[in-house]
């Protein structure tokens, strides 16, 4: 009885609005439901009418996912911050432009846009996948279950199945209703507290973080498509007709996959101030894993459906490219990498749900590879009830519990271990025996086995960046204590690895399928090969790569872009679309070339390495302690307005420009750069900025020339300096012309003139005051401003850092009322402390030919696009 | 044997040495202790530790004097105090940071960080806005 009383009633939320969304979460839910069953029935009963069904509900579940977009955008557009979701990633001052990033920064509306693409792909394949729609388009509803299930925001006790974005404010964070203020203007009136969110995160308020994320998305879902068809193609007992469609929708998730890469390194580039387009960071590892995959996965499509050979690795690879997918997705959004990433997400609590989702992907290809029907339902049934209880148990028993439910847990840990490798090794068996080819006549001049070993290198490379990713999770699993890698050991082990790939990238387009017949075969090889070696002696002029790994590194990534151009003018294909394959292989070499030259020759230009530890420290056995010499100096401090040397070129940091932002404060220093022989010059603009709520953000600011790029950013600034209080203060007496100092006479200050002028608020005297310390000299202007109505007064002090001086006007007394004699008496206070000097601290890098990395990506992609289209055609040719 | 399987073979060796290489090459997280002892006996390996700010002594740095140097105290998960040299300049949310990953190796009274992971509080965890 009592709790009834104590309802309150919430003044201005608008909860119609989340209403209407939840009812579309459950909808696209339930739709999503609905249109994989009747899917599945009709691939099994072979009917017209639940297809039809199915569809219908595929498309009221599309209808809904897009609803909820909608609502979810109305409720951050009218800054409704009852919501949670609009609370937390978005803000009154968020520009319009930037809404659309709030649907990436948080878990929610992630899934949401994957919902989003799904469903377009769906429809897409509705549209044009004929007779493999029924049983492609199960296993896509089948996922949009398990993304909507992430969305259904249903808690029961502890126990929570998805998380949704209509979610109040009030009952995610209950504290915030215990407030003090809430206590006069009652808990009912909190809006009228929390009028505005928390904002989005200052790093995805950018143009490229518009971009970059729903095209990474775009490729992530693409890549379930070419999944579906290889299970659709063993569910279907069809040989290898389900490659033609895959394989098109592979090299379309290969291209944007790329490009979705490509761009986060462009964003991390341009707006973050590490230093470069890729650390190896695990999240970038995380999308580059299925990339990796699915370009080997579409190489043994190509093979499979030209020659009908590598049927199982066709298979294997397509379908475990989406796994890493789903993986990627686990390791990005379950908090697991923690500490490893400079990227953070936090964490929903939906791990064990991320973890059944991928788990359930597994199961359905292993069970693809079932032949027997009978048997079927019951292994099925069996794998799945173990799957379902030893993930309930490990996570329904929390980790730290002690005693009896320690020993259970590990049990129960190691059990699921055990089941998930049983399953691969028989996913991986029954694959093998139903779609093993015979690899007899298996020629060295055949294409396909260039091809094939082309790919498996590319494998091999993925086990690495694997293994090292993935640490974390086996620290996790098996208390571990190892150390992530760092990029230093990526790069060591990826520089040889991708040797082989471009040799064979090189040579296997002059081989044909089966058997080359072509006596030119090996006199095209030597001719590319001996082509290539000038081209590298002559690009080498400009590189001046010295180092030999390096040099065989270039050679092979310029032989990569020789051969392919070779090739392609040799064939002399008619059609334009025929050359999909060697533009994108050519954009590769490219790519490679600039991430060779750009890494190799990049140059800190403020790089002091005298040699000698500028701060050495003396050890408890009394010696010098030199550890300093291996580390680089890197940084430079440049005073304001005092040229330096670095590199090439004359810097002066010649002004700073403070902009004061709504919730933050921005820094411009602006740095002219002169060149020392051309005496070209250029501006450089780093900035910082002072975010009361992410802390200090610098954003690098870089010159881009065709052949380099000069990067720079500030590391540290006078500002960040702890500010001492002014002291010793001193008031004087003083008129135009007449000298004064300050209390301990460091400051020699002379008034030199007075300007008068009206404001609205009365007569102001801004008074101009030369000061004098050392060597400095400044002008000062402290104003007095007197308001002719009342007779009030008001002083604004003027004051320098540079100096260590502070100058206030008290009072006035005028001695002569004519204002062009300036005879008056100023009543002067100045205050003084250690000067600060103006300074920045400021890194420079140049990168060379950093643009061969954009181009390659480019170039990379307009091949991409060839050759979907060349094999949208060539099967619209096969169906006419 | 075909030239398929033995290709399979060298591919299959060039996979486990990667996977080896990889876990070859780790390095351990450790504590200022044990990063000490384990100094001794590799003195170029690097090793991560996880540790906080000891925000009780000052931290320096003095870009005028040398824009590369900043030493501080941390504390390890153990409770071991041990001063830290980074030939950087100071990381932009060093004070603000509730944990930090230092990868480096130590050098009689000095843990030389190479390189330095801040990581700060969540910024949604912050009081509930103003007005």
């Amino acid at each position: 009885m009592q709790t009834k009383s104590e309802i309150i009633t919430f003044n201005g939320e608008w909860l119609w609005l989340g209403n209407l969304g939840q009812i579309f979460v459950v909808l696209m839910f339930v739709t999503a439901l609905l249109s994989t069953i009747f899917y599945f029935r009709s691939v099994r009963n072979d009917s017209n009418q639940e297809a039809l069904f199915a569809r219908r509900s595929f498309y009221v579940h599309t209808f809904s996912v897009i609803a909820v977009f909608v609502i979810l955008f109305a409720i951050i557009f009218n800054h409704r911050f009852e919501y949670y979701y609009a609370w937390r990633h978005s803000s009154l001052s968020l520009p319009v432009y930037y809404m659309i990033s709030c649907f990436w920064e948080g878990q929610e509306g992630s899934f949401l846009l994957w919902l989003f693409w799904n469903a377009v792909i769906g429809l897409v394949l509705i549209k044009v996948s004929k007779k493999w729609e029924r049983s492609t388009m199960t296993i896509i509803a089948f996922a949009q279950i398990a993304l909507s299930s992430m969305l259904v925001g249903f808690h029961l006790g502890d126990f929570k199945f998805g998380s949704s974005p209509f979610d109040l404010l009030r009952e995610q964070r209950p504290d915030f209703l215990q407030i003090p203020i809430l206590g006069q203007l009652g808990i009912g009136n909190y809006l009228q507290v929390f009028k505005d969110g928390n904002g989005l995160n200052q790093l995805l308020q950018n143009y490229w973080m518009v971009i970059h994320p729903p095209t990474l998305f775009f490729g992530f879902a693409v890549a379930i498509v070419p999944f579906a068809y290889s299970i659709a193609g063993l569910w279907r007992k069809e040989d290898r007709s389900w490659i033609d469609p895959a394989l098109i929708w592979g090299l379309i998730c290969v291209g944007i996959l790329g490009t979705g890469i490509i761009m986060g390194g462009f964003w991390a580039y341009e707006s973050l101030s590490f230093g470069g387009y890729w650390a190896w960071d695990p999240v970038e590892n995380a999308s580059l894993l299925p990339w990796l995959i699915m370009a080997a996965a579409v190489h043994l499509m190509l093979i499979s459906k030209n020659t009908g050979r590598h049927i199982f690795t066709s298979h294997l690879l397509t379908q475990l490219s989406f796994w890493l997918v789903l993986y990627a997705t686990f390791l990005t959004r379950s908090g697991i990498l923690g500490e490893a990433s400079v990227h953070s997400f936090t964490d929903l609590g939906l791990s064990g749900q991320l973890l059944i989702f991928l788990l359930a992907f597994i199961v359905i290809s292993w069970a693809s590879t079932i032949d027997k029907k009978k048997s079927q339902n019951q292994i099925l049934v069996t794998v799945l009830g173990v799957f379902a209880l030893v993930i309930a148990l490990s996570y329904a028993i929390p980790e730290t519990q002690k005693g009896l439910y320690e020993g259970f847990h590990s049990i129960v840990k190691n059990g699921g271990i055990v089941a998930f490798l049983i399953v691969i090794v028989l996913f991986v068996y029954n694959l093998y025996k139903r779609t093993k080819t015979d690899l007899r006549d298996e020629h060295l001049s055949s294409r396909e086995f260039w091809m094939f070993m082309g790919s498996m290198f590319l494998i091999l490379s993925l086990i690495q960046v694997f293994s090292g990713t993935s640490i974390p999770v086996f620290n996790k699993l098996f208390g571990f204590k190892t150390a992530t890698p760092v990029a230093t050991d990526y790069n060591r082990v990826q520089l040889w690895m991708s040797m082989p790939i471009m040799a064979l990238m090189s040579i296997g387009q002059f081989f044909t399928y089966r058997e080359s017949k072509d006596g030119k075969l090996y006199k095209n090889i030597s001719i590319s090969f001996a082509l290539a070696f000038i081209v590298t002696i002559l690009v080498n002029l400009n590189f001046g790569v010295q180092e030999f790994k390096y040099l065989v590194f270039l050679f092979l990534a310029v032989w990569l872009v020789v051969a392919n151009a070779m090739y392609f003018i040799l064939k002399k294909k008619p059609k334009v679309f025929g050359w999909g394959s060697s533009v994108s292989h050519v954009g590769f070499g490219v790519l490679l070339t600039g991430v060779l030259i750009s890494s190799v020759n990049q140059k800190v230009l403020t790089s002091t390495q005298t040699g000698i530890d500028m701060a050495p420290e003396v050890n408890e056995k009394g010696q010098t302690d030199v550890k300093g010499i291996a580390f680089n100096r890197e940084n430079r401090i440049l005073y304001k307005n005092q040229k330096i040397e670095i590199g090439d070129y004359f810097a002066n940091y010649t002004k700073k420009e403070v902009g004061i932002g709504k919730d933050s404060i921005d820094k411009h220093f602006n740095i002219l750069f002169v060149d020392k022989v051309t005496k070209d010059s250029f501006l450089l603009r780093p900035k910082t900025q002072n975010n009361p709520k992410m802390g200090l953000i610098a954003e690098p600011s870089t010159k881009h020339y065709i052949s380099k790029d000069v990067f720079s950013h500030v590391n540290y600034e006078s500002g960040m300096d702890k500010v001492e209080p002014f002291s010793g203060f001193k008031t004087s007496n003083v008129k135009v012309g007449q000298t004064f100092s300050t209390e301990s006479g460091k400051c020699q200050m002379v008034v030199k003139s007075i300007d008068r002028y009206s404001s609205n608020q009365g007569i102001v005297l801004s008074v101009n005051i030369m000061v004098n310390r050392l060597n400095d000299s400044i002008l000062l202007h402290p104003e007095f401003r007197v308001n002719e109505q009342n007779g009030s007064f008001e002083a604004n002090p003027a004051e320098s850092n540079e100096l260590g001086l502070i100058l206030m006007i008290q009072n006035i007394k005028i001695l002569d009322p004519d204002p062009t004699k300036q005879n008056i008496e100023f009543q002067i206070q100045s205050g003084e402390k250690t000067p600060v000097k103006d300074y920045i601290v400021l890194k420079v890098i140049s990168f060379p030919w950093i643009n061969l990395v954009w181009a390659g990506t480019i170039i990379m992609l307009i091949g991409f696009i060839l050759a979907v289209v060349n094999r949208i055609k060539i099967q619209q040719k096969l169906a006419a | 044997m075909k030239p398929l399987h033995i290709a399979l073979l060298i591919l299959a060796s060039i996979g486990v040495a990667a996977v080896v290489s990889v876990y070859g090459n780790t390095t351990q997280i450790v504590s200022f202790n044990a990063a000490d002892s384990l100094a001794k006996e590799e003195p170029n390996k690097e090793y991560h530790v996880y540790c906080k700010l000891n925000k009780a002594k000052e931290i320096q740095y003095d870009p005028q004097k040398d824009p590369n140097l900043l030493i501080f105290s941390a504390i390890d998960s153990l409770g071991t105090e041990k001063m830290v040299k980074y030939l950087k300049p100071k990381p932009q949310d060093l004070e603000r940071s509730e944990k930090i990953l230092i990868i480096g190796s130590s050098e009689g009274a000095y843990f030389h960080a190479k390189t330095i992971f801040s990581k700060c509080p969540s910024k949604y965890e912050d009081t509930p806005v103003k007005d």
